[in-house]
């Protein structure tokens, strides 16, 4: 080190290190900050499409537009509980599947009066990157058992069951309505959502009738803890 | 919600359709939308002029973030009842700025519903029934008014 560096050094009380790390440490604030505004405006983006679809759905005049426009802004905001738990965990990278299904439950509880969901939850971490793909799938999953397995006011219990052994996650959604026999053609939609996300996530999904009732098992890998 | 008072609301939101549609989901829960102010100034004067009982106010707002200061301000100097609804919760300070909580974004209709419902019954008896709604986070000030007791 010559002479003329030390004095430069010693005067701001800095080594040319500890330079190198404040810079690195803005550098590293700054992508921090960016990160964070970038969560927030995608948090702000779900709230506005949420809106515009709401907002379309209340003004349609017939009933299937209307029916439509609900069932896309439900699965819409599957997608946005999805969000509203990111970046809220220790490790960005990882993402309770029982947390958001606890969320989801307590949004769609009110939507069949007469009929209450039960959670029986053990906590499984995921990768966030498929969060999205698997609460859609528990989204239409649920939805279907709430609404098409009690027709005509009928009462009922939803029971939610996660539970992990080794590398293996299972979900189950067990109704207690009025069977597969009844099932009918406007289920068909959401159903094949069902068979695409469980492809893209390996998932197997095994439906049973129980009566009373239709019990559905989804299966699927998860990493080691 | 009563009927005879209903719960007078101003909203502080610089997204006009999120405005529009609070303004809807609080005319459906039974309250009356007394304003709706895109800037913290706006805000400010609004609630001097109208007194709402409550507000409920992003942190983003059209002339930056903003929302925190204006909601101090509403607190202490216009007699309002502050609720964040926002999708920057880092941004908050740990007191809320005197706000009684916090709803992040993005929230869905029932939430707010439940919310409004929750506060305004507060409001009226004093106190709190049972835990706040899913999604709305009370501030430390506000739940030892209301008297909810953190479930363990």
């Amino acid at each position: 080190m010559t002479g003329q560096k030390q004095t430069q050094a010693a005067s701001d009380g800095q080594s040319p290190e500890d330079g190198r790390s404040h810079d690195l440490q803005k550098a590293l604030e700054q992508r921090t900050g960016l990160l964070h505004e970038l969560d927030h405006r995608v948090k702000n983006n779900l709230q506005l499409i949420s809106s515009l679809m709401l907002l379309q759905a209340r003004h349609a005049h017939e009933p299937a537009v209307k029916t439509a426009l609900e069932a896309m802004h439900e699965r819409l905001n599957a997608i946005a509980v999805v969000h509203r738990g990111l970046f809220m965990t220790e490790d960005p990278g990882r993402f309770d599947i029982a947390a958001f299904v606890r969320d989801l439950a307590a949004e769609l509880a009110g939507a069949r009066p007469g009929v209450r969901i039960m959670l029986d939850l053990e906590p499984v971490a995921m990768r966030t990157g498929h969060a999205a793909a698997l609460a859609l799938l528990i989204n239409e999953l649920l939805i279907n058992a709430l609404r098409h397995a009690y027709p005509e006011g009928r009462q009922g219990e939803v029971r939610v069951k996660i539970t992990r052994s080794g590398s293996e996650m299972r979900i189950g959604i067990a109704d207690d309505g009025v069977g597969m026999a009844n099932a009918n053609q406007e289920q068909g939609f959401g159903l094949s959502i069902v068979d695409l996300l469980s492809r893209q996530l390996q998932a197997r999904v095994a439906w049973e009738d129980a009566h009373p009732g239709v019990h559905v098992a989804v299966t699927l890998p998860v990493e080691a803890e | 919600m009563n009927a005879e008072h209903p719960l007078r609301v101003l909203i502080v939101e610089d997204e006009v359709l999120l405005a529009n549609e609070l303004e809807y989901l609080v005319e459906t829960s039974g309250a009356k939308p007394v304003g709706h102010a895109m800037t913290s100034p706006e805000a400010i004067t609004l609630a001097r002029e109208t007194r709402p009982d409550l507000a409920l106010v992003d942190v983003h707002l059209a002339d930056g973030p903003t929302g925190v200061d204006a909601a101090r301000e509403m607190t202490e100097h216009c007699g309002a009842i502050v609720l964040f609804i926002t999708a920057n919760l880092r941004r908050l300070p740990d007191d809320l700025a005197g706000a009684c909580g916090v709803m992040c974004k993005p929230y869905s209709e029932n939430q707010i519903r439940q919310a409004l419902d929750f506060i305004a019954r507060c409001m009226r008896e004093g106190r709190a029934e049972g835990q706040p709604p899913n999604g709305l986070i009370l501030s430390d000030a506000f739940a030892r008014l209301w008297r909810v007791h953190h479930a363990a």
